[in-house]
């Protein structure tokens, strides 16, 4: 075997435990994350903070600072997919209906605003 | 004298110098060009001021809906070792920092109902490893708040100290206890049940001065608790922030010590909202 067939197969070699040791052995710590990379149901959760808060002060330009965390989505959009999964998770009436205030009203807002154009 | 061939020797560190340029693409690869996208993260991976949002969040649901068992239920998902202690320091911190927002108030109201909940023997829903787990291993067809709503009832709001009637002097006593400071002036604001109220402003004011100091910043002393250093000779004037009656004629009593010597005692005062 030729040393440059050795050469390339030591490289293969390190590559291989390179990318071992970066994707196994010691992979990237998910800390001090972003709200905007929660996984679908806590997300979804927050917006239904965010709708049980709108329905006590019914301050919309403050849940609409809320859910910009979440994303640079539209925030009415952001609402309609808590809505959608809540559907598809089997949330209680209640919670439903909480986020479908918040998604009605946010859309009303958006449109009057011209917020997310 | 004849020259003799000699053999080149080859050493086999290329093999070394190819193991380390591929560890060295590999990595390069794994760690920048291809790195890990930060996608579907649980709440307990946010950064610091993101949880504290979170838990602002928390608590002004709290406030709406009255939901212990689901608050707690989000609490945990922040991986707090100890959700009350984070909710209280959080209240501090934003006390301290003159946050003009209800978020202190609201977020010690809830730390006050999951410490009455404990208080009361009820297992805190928040610390429920079973639950916990079910929280953070999502499977489909559930949701966090589903299943806290599953789990139990929405019970009726905790008593907090905010509306109701105004807070009354329970007791006034001067304490002479030379193993604490002088002049110091101990404060407890009780609610109608007789729990402590967190984050309660307390003015005090004196000839040509005003300060402000607040219930809770000594936890270890009750979350009911605060303190303030009185200097001799002047008489003060408290009162809460916000519906209580005023206490005038406070001053450093003076008390006897050893050898006929007087020190400066202190005076400690309960405020309890009566009941209805």
């Amino acid at each position: 075997m030729s040393r440059w067939v050795k050469f390339l197969l030591a490289i293969l070699v390190g590559l291989a435990a390179g990318l071992l040791y970066g994707w196994v052995i010691s992979p990237v710590q998910y800390t001090d994350t972003s709200p905007n990379t929660l996984r679908l149901d806590y997300r979804a959760d927050y917006v239904l903070m965010t709708a049980e808060v709108y329905h006590a002060d019914l301050n919309l330009d403050a849940a609409a600072r809320r859910l910009a965390m979440l994303g640079s989505d539209p925030p009415a959009q952001i609402a309609a997919q808590a809505l959608q999964f809540g559907h598809q998770a089997g949330y209680p009436a209640d919670d439903l209906q909480l986020i479908q205030d918040l998604t009605s009203a946010l859309q009303s807002w958006q449109s009057g605003s011209g917020a997310g154009r | 004298m004849s020259t003799q061939f000699q053999p080149v020797r080859r050493s086999n560190w290329y093999l070394l110098t190819g193991l380390l340029l591929g560890l060295s693409l590999g990595l390069v690869y794994s760690w920048v060009l291809n790195p890990v996208k930060f996608v579907d993260t649980a709440p307990a991976a946010l950064r610091a001021d993101f949880k504290d949002q979170y838990r602002i969040l928390i608590a002004a649901a709290y406030q709406d809906t009255g939901d212990l068992a689901r608050s707690e239920s989000r609490l945990a998902l922040l991986g707090d070792p100890d959700p009350t202690t984070a909710l209280t320091s959080q209240a501090q911190h934003l006390l301290l920092a003159g946050d003009p927002s209800n978020s202190a108030l609201a977020l010690a109201i809830l730390a006050q109902a999951i410490q009455q909940k404990a208080a009361a023997g009820v297992p805190p829903a928040a610390t429920s490893l079973a639950q916990t787990t079910m929280l953070s291993t999502y499977p489909a067809g559930t949701s966090a708040s589903a299943l806290a709503a599953s789990l139990t009832p929405r019970p009726s709001p905790t008593p907090s100290a905010t509306p109701g009637a105004p807070f009354a002097v329970l007791k006034q006593e001067t304490v002479c206890k030379t193993n604490l400071p002088q002049g110091l002036l101990q404060v407890e604001v009780r609610n109608a049940t007789g729990g402590p109220v967190p984050g309660a402003e307390i003015v005090i004011s004196w000839n040509g001065g005003e300060d402000h100091f607040f219930t809770g910043l000594k936890p270890e002393l009750g979350s009911g608790y605060a303190d303030y250093k009185m200097a001799p000779g002047i008489t003060y004037t408290l009162q809460l922030a916000t519906n209580s009656a005023s206490v005038s004629g406070l001053t450093a009593p003076g008390c006897p010590a050893e050898g006929g010597k007087t020190f400066w005692g202190g005076i400690q005062l309960v405020y309890q909202q009566p009941e209805k």
